[in-house]
């Protein structure tokens, strides 16, 4: 089959071909897979030349390999790239060694540097793969179950890694400082001022009867004996510390350590989801490559285990027959009547508003829990009982636990009468969890702040004096810091006994027992966004509470750790790969998106007890100022003056201003330079649809 | 170690190492592997390089290999003689490209040779009919199956001719940024 198009020149048409053309005329895109770069076939290369008529060689015999045609983009490109046979590499490595001898020393030099700075290159990410955590654990997760649930590994490790760095940040400037001016009894000069005596009265250590479980109490509960140690926020003195030369003001470590781990968090997990944004991109098209990226794309090579192959091949069909059937529902979505579509959107409305109210409904639960909880504590009525203290002490985290398992159960049944396509069902259900998961932390928070300032009111008869909830907070920040650390106990608790107590004898139950319903609900499946969701939880609770509780990323960094490998267990033991599987690109940007939102919540606690609230008076390292923030204005003026005007200028409006319309002109620019791109990449999209048209127009003219 | 020195001689690594993407050790490592497929054929002393070549059937045994559905295309594509006889050389050749630091591109040009099952330089609807049915066990309908192969046309085909060329497949891979995770052996 031979034809003439337009603007073909005689390069492109082999006589003998079997018509494989690969350049247009003016296409700039197709332009791109001309010759030059074109398919090089292995093995032919020997016969080019020959005139036996076999379509291998035929097609791929334009670019003869000669000495003399080393093309120029070639010559650099490493020769571990070019799709030839070892023999013919080794040609052209010697060939291209050869080039280089052909130039002056300084090309050779810088040709030779190039190759050993390489090796060396190869050689430090070697050596530095045993550096990386779990990395032989990882891979085999991603061998056997996907890449998908192996970026749930790498997500949970990421997070160990910043927590153990926070943890140094504020083991370095905060925990330690403290400890070496403890033991060193240096004279410590406190900065508090005189307050009404009302306000100071706090004695931690319960007096009276000590029951015998008071010990484990304590531990549970963060009360007692905990709030004496380095562990919560109100055992931090304010004090300034003058050795000699030697200056450190501990408030301001304290401060300035929060902001910056803060601010570290935010730039890491910006950076790690920049790559995961450009891949998420690319995949914006799913609607166009959905079926080849399937077949092409969709086979995991790394697969060993024949009964992994099996499932995923299952797993594969059960895809494709989904997408062909969402192509049916789809069409005949597209002919439904105006009648059918009022209905559905009248449901659909209904169906919200359930979900909005169920989701109230938990909130109000957590509100009362909260405030219940907090009474309770304080009126002795379940002083005498262990169980009954350890449950009041803990309602909070029980509600938020339990609304968090019950809803997403609710909200996948309601979603199936709304009939959304399969996309749209997953994404309004991750949606709905994330929302209620991240708010219900809010709320309980809400609920805190309404009692320690007496909702907001100053002037009310209990927060007159000291400026917060005196009788029942003698220091609310340790308090809060109680709340997050028993929900962090919490949740560690809650995975573990669902590990142990759920997943093993569901597996014994469907390896021992064979009768129909249990077969039906099978083995149980490593669902990743909603153990991802559990882990940002945890961490979201971590951020809030490290300025309240300092040693907490250290018990997270612990806890994670465990959970990494009871998970690890519990995923090769009891679990059988997802049916619908999780693409590890989409994947890591959501993962990161969830992560963000999770920090920017956090954010919002801890800053307005920074600017906002008044600090406790009788502890922690800020008491005596009316604000926390105040140690940095503080501060400033103690700086030398030109320094001090400096600072006093950043923060003044004069700067703020102007800086915050440069910021709003940027944004604006880049928006407009994304969306002239957007509207580059669609006018090339046009340009290839309308070169394919065309081509097909003029196969059928000269027919 | 006085071992490397007889297997083969620095050159051979150096070249090897600039011809593929693995390390000294590792190519090492991938000669033991060779040999353990067949002792009996496969010299221990690779410095005058010698002519071995291993039959399809001992390749496809390998544990990496054996569960593939696609394992007897890919040998094949990696051949000279495109029958699946691998030497060292091919076989190094074939694991340096599957592994994980080989470019997107080149990964895409022996993508595209082990998805063509007859060869012709196009992926066309027999070669998609059977790539199919090997990834989904041929547990598809023939009605079924024929309609993917129609989508897969439909959506990666830009000159119209019914079939894929490489570079309507190159088109569509760089779209897919899990390409290179899942065209990936690790040896």
């Amino acid at each position: 089959m031979y034809y003439a198009e337009d603007g073909i020149t005689d390069e492109d048409i082999h006589p003998l071909g079997t018509g494989v053309l690969w350049k247009t005329s003016e296409s700039p895109v197709a332009n791109e897979f001309s010759p030059k770069n074109g398919l090089r076939h292995r093995g032919s290369e020997s016969q080019w030349g020959a005139t036996d008529i076999q379509p291998m060689q035929q097609s791929r015999s334009f670019q003869p390999w000669s000495d003399t045609d080393l093309q120029d983009e070639d010559e650099d490109k490493p020769v571990k790239e070019f799709c030839f046979s070892m023999q013919r590499k080794r040609e052209i490595r010697i060939k291209q060694e050869k080039q280089g001898a052909k130039k002056n020393t300084w090309e050779t030099w810088s040709r030779d540097y190039k190759r050993s700075f390489r090796q060396f290159q190869s050689k430090a990410s070697e050596s530095l793969q045993f550096l990386v955590l779990w990395r032989r654990t990882i891979n085999t997760i991603g061998g056997n179950f996907g890449t998908g649930i192996a970026s749930y590994f790498t997500f949970l490790r990421f997070l160990i890694l910043m927590n153990f760095v926070t943890f140094l940040l504020i083991g370095g400037f905060i925990v330690i400082p403290n400890i070496v001016v403890q033991e060193l009894n240096v004279v410590q000069t406190s900065q508090s001022s005189n307050t009404t005596g009302l306000c100071l009265k706090y004695s931690p250590n319960p007096q009276g009867l000590e029951r015998y479980y008071t010990f484990i109490m304590d531990i549970l509960m963060g009360t007692g004996f905990m709030e004496l140690t380095y562990m919560f926020y109100g055992f931090y003195k304010n004090t300034l510390v003058i050795l000699a030369a030697f200056y450190y003001n501990l408030p301001l470590a304290y401060l300035t350590t929060t902001l910056f781990y803060f601010l570290l968090s935010l730039v890491w997990i910006v950076v790690r989801s920049v790559k995961g944004f450009k891949q998420s991109l690319l995949t914006e098209n799913t609607e166009l490559s959905n079926y080849t990226s399937k077949i092409f794309v969709g086979w995991d090579f790394c697969i060993k285990d024949p009964r992994i192959i099996k499932l995923k091949q299952k797993s594969i069909r059960y895809e494709l027959q989904m997408d062909l059937e969402e192509e049916n529902m789809r069409r005949k979505h597209a002919e439904r009547t105006t009648s059918q579509l009022a209905a559905i959107y009248s449901l659909r409305v209904f169906l919200n508003l359930v979900v909005i109210c169920l989701t109230g409904a938990a909130f109000y639960c957590i509100y009362l829990s909260t405030v219940n909880s907090q009474e309770l504590l304080i009126n002795s009525s379940v002083k005498g009982n262990f169980i009954l203290e350890l449950l009041v002490g803990y309602l909070p985290s029980i509600t938020i636990t339990a609304a968090n398992f019950f809803l997403p159960i609710v909200f996948g049944i309601i979603i199936l009468w709304e009939k959304y396509t399969l996309n749209w069902e997953i994404r309004l259900t991750l949606v709905r969890c994330v929302f209620l998961r991240l708010t219900s932390l809010g709320m309980l928070l809400y609920s805190l702040w309404d009692k320690i300032t007496c909702s907001g009111k100053p002037h009310d008869a209990k927060c007159v004096t000291c400026g917060y909830n005196i009788d029942e907070y003698k220091c609310w920040e340790t308090r809060v810091g109680q709340e997050m650390y028993k929900l962090l106990i919490f949740d560690f608790l809650t995975v573990l006994v669902v590990i142990l107590l759920v997943d093993f004898p569901r597996k014994m139950m469907v390896d021992h027992c064979s009768c129909k319903p249990i077969q039906f609900w099978g083995q149980q499946e490593f669902l990743v966004p909603q153990n991802v969701l559990d882990i940002v939880y945890g961490q979201t609770v971590c951020w809030i509470g490290t300025f309240f509780c300092p040693l907490l990323p250290l018990l997270n960094t612990v806890k994670y750790f465990i959970i990494f490998y009871m998970k690890r267990l519990t995923l090769f033991t009891n679990c059988r790969p997802a049916d619908r599987t999780f693409r590890a690109s989409s994947a890591n940007f959501f993962f990161m998106l969830v992560l963000l939102l999770g920090l920017a919540i956090s954010w919002v606690p801890v800053l307005y007890s920074i600017f906002a609230m008044t600090p406790s008076r009788a502890c922690g390292p800020f008491n005596g100022q009316t604000n926390i923030w105040d140690t940095i204005p503080i501060t400033i003026q103690t700086l030398p003056k030109t320094a001090a005007e400096f600072f006093l200028f950043i923060g003044s409006q004069a700067f703020a201003v102007p800086l915050f319309f440069l910021c709003c002109i940027l944004m604006f620019y880049l928006i407009a330079l994304a969306s002239s791109y957007g509207e580059l990449v669609k006018t090339l999209k046009d340009q290839l649809q309308m070169e394919r048209s065309r081509k097909m127009f003029l196969r059928q003219v000269t027919y | 170690m006085g071992n490397k020195q007889t297997i083969f001689t620095d050159e051979q690594l150096d070249a090897y190492q600039d011809c593929t993407f693995f390390t000294r050790k590792e190519i090492l490592r991938l000669h033991g592997i060779f040999y353990e497929l067949a002792p009996s054929i496969v010299p221990m002393d690779y410095t005058d390089d010698p002519d071995v070549k291993l039959p399809i059937q001992l390749i496809i045994n390998m544990p990496e290999l054996v569960e593939n559905p696609f394992k007897e295309r890919i040998v094949q594509s990696f051949s000279e003689d495109g029958d699946g006889n691998l030497s060292f050389n091919d076989f190094v050749d074939m694991l340096s490209v599957m592994s994980e630091m080989a470019p997107r591109e080149l990964k895409a040009i022996y993508a595209f040779k082990i998805y063509d099952f007859n060869t012709d330089n196009f992926i066309c609807k027999s070669d998609l009919e059977k790539t199919i049915n090997k990834l989904t066990r041929e547990e598809l309908e023939e009605e079924e199956v024929n309609l993917v192969c129609e989508k897969v046309i439909e959506e990666a085909d830009m000159d119209g001719d019914g079939k894929l060329a490489f570079a309507d497949f190159e088109n569509m891979i760089s779209k897919a940024p899990d390409f290179l995770s899942t065209f990936h052996i690790r040896i």
